[in-house]
């Protein structure tokens, strides 16, 4: 027979994995974040689909090995962020913070990168009012590079916390947002990247 | 002071007034923007010609001219919708100061919206004898308030936003989720300010991207903040409840 202790132990342990990453909130967030990126998605796909000529030629001018570097930093980034993310759970604040300093220089590679994919391609004379190719792919990975400027700034706010900030629940509640925020970046990406540069 | 200590019935029914206004300015603009005005689904075209736009206005002058009514009947109540929760913000605080931002954000994106309605109504006055790149300048300038205006309309959610996630447990002027739906808010309005860049797809002030995705997002977000003054008063012991 269970004693009140040892049930109350599997009540808080059941309650424990059935427990929403970050929170309830930031998942409405993301789902509508979501919802409208499948929006910009369906678009290029029904672009893609009206005009193949113009997305094949336009998809030919993109440099594939940015586009791959690209994708690669940001995964490299979510590894790092899941690591802080980890790291911080555990109490480890200091560890943590180096963790979320690596994953936002992560972050600003990107943008580098992708000032020189673009700063390329506007001396080539593409611009948004090229053609319809060119205008999702500028105003589409404009939009995600948006994203991208936010998640850098959230990992340099979030490895402050951890070196600042107490471990605790609120410390992971504000740091497991930012993982999920960075994740989500990364998946946007992963899916933008196939439509434009591989498909 | 009327009643047992705490209760605040004045308060409780101001907000709920407050929040009934949004409800209201959503059915006038579905009247007086959607089915009389021909603001979205989009009568006219950023690509159409001037000669285009005054033969569509004058076509359906009378539904445009009393949709505009609406329409500003509309936007007025923003006024109202966003002090109500500028109230409830103040009341959770110790001290204010997001209070104060949200109004002035209320106030900018009321300005905002009602010149909206001006240009709408201006628009199909005269339409004859105007010079036709007026009419649809005016056109052109309805649009722009209303989407590109982005740093106003997604700065007051985010304003909204700010003290809610800042504050602790039990402090909150309304729930977590509804700063998080805040900020998803002023991210489908950011699309916006394409308009500048493009006159035909997705992205000019008739498309899917820049037009049909704030719009849907801005009235649906009132009508889920007017839910958040509902429910915020439920309780008739307090003035309103904290989260």
């Amino acid at each position: 027979m269970q004693t009140p202790d040892t049930m109350s132990i599997a009540t808080a342990q059941a309650h424990h994995s059935a427990r929403v990453p970050g929170e309830a909130g930031i998942w409405i967030f993301i789902a509508g974040d979501l919802l409208a990126f499948t929006l910009f998605f369906v678009l290029i796909a029904l672009g893609n689909g009206d005009q193949p000529q113009v997305f094949a030629r336009g998809r030919a001018s993109l440099d594939i090995g940015l586009g791959v570097a690209n994708t690669l930093l940001l995964l490299t980034g979510s590894w790092l962020v899941a690591a802080g993310v980890e790291t911080s759970r555990k109490g480890a604040g200091r560890a943590a913070s180096r963790y979320f300093l690596a994953g936002a220089a992560c972050g600003l590679g990107f943008i580098a990168n992708k000032f020189i994919e673009w700063s390329h391609l506007i001396r080539l004379g593409a611009s948004p009012q090229t053609d319809d190719f060119y205008m999702f792919f500028f105003v589409f990975t404009g939009i995600h590079l948006f994203h991208v400027l936010l998640g850098t700034v959230y990992m340099l706010v979030l490895s402050r916390a951890c070196s600042k900030r107490p471990a605790g629940p609120e410390r992971d509640r504000f740091v497991e947002c930012g993982g999920l925020f960075w994740h989500l970046v990364d998946l946007l990406w992963i899916v933008l990247f196939a439509l434009l540069y591989l498909i | 002071m009327a009643g047992a200590q705490g209760r605040d019935d004045h308060f409780r029914k101001s907000l709920r007034f407050c929040g009934w206004t949004g409800v209201v300015a959503v059915v006038a603009f579905i009247i007086g923007g959607m089915l009389l005005g021909g603001m979205i689904p989009p009568l006219l075209a950023p690509d159409d010609p001037a000669e285009v736009f005054v033969a569509k206005i004058s076509e359906h002058l009378l539904a445009i001219r009393v949709g505009s009514v609406f329409c500003m009947i509309s936007f007025a109540l923003f006024g109202s919708f966003g002090a109500g929760i500028a109230a409830q913000t103040r009341r959770a605080e110790l001290n204010p100061c997001f209070s104060y931002v949200q109004l002035l954000f209320t106030a900018a994106g009321t300005v905002v919206a009602v010149l909206v309605a001006f240009c709408w109504a201006l628009m199909a006055f005269r339409p004859d004898e105007y010079d036709p790149t007026l009419v649809q300048f005016l056109a052109d300038f309805a649009y722009f308030l209303a989407v590109f205006s982005v740093p106003v309309f997604g700065g007051w959610c985010v304003v909204i936003a700010l003290p809610i996630l800042m504050a602790k447990d039990g402090e909150r002027p309304f729930p977590r989720w509804v700063g998080y739906a805040n900020l998803w808010a002023a991210v489908l309005f950011a699309p916006g300010q394409m308009v500048l860049f493009f006159k035909h797809g997705p992205f000019s002030w008739n498309g899917v991207v820049a037009l049909w995705l704030p719009f849907t997002a801005f009235f649906l977000w009132i009508l889920l903040m007017s839910w958040a003054m509902f429910d915020a008063t439920k309780d008739e012991n307090v003035p309103s409840r904290f989260y």
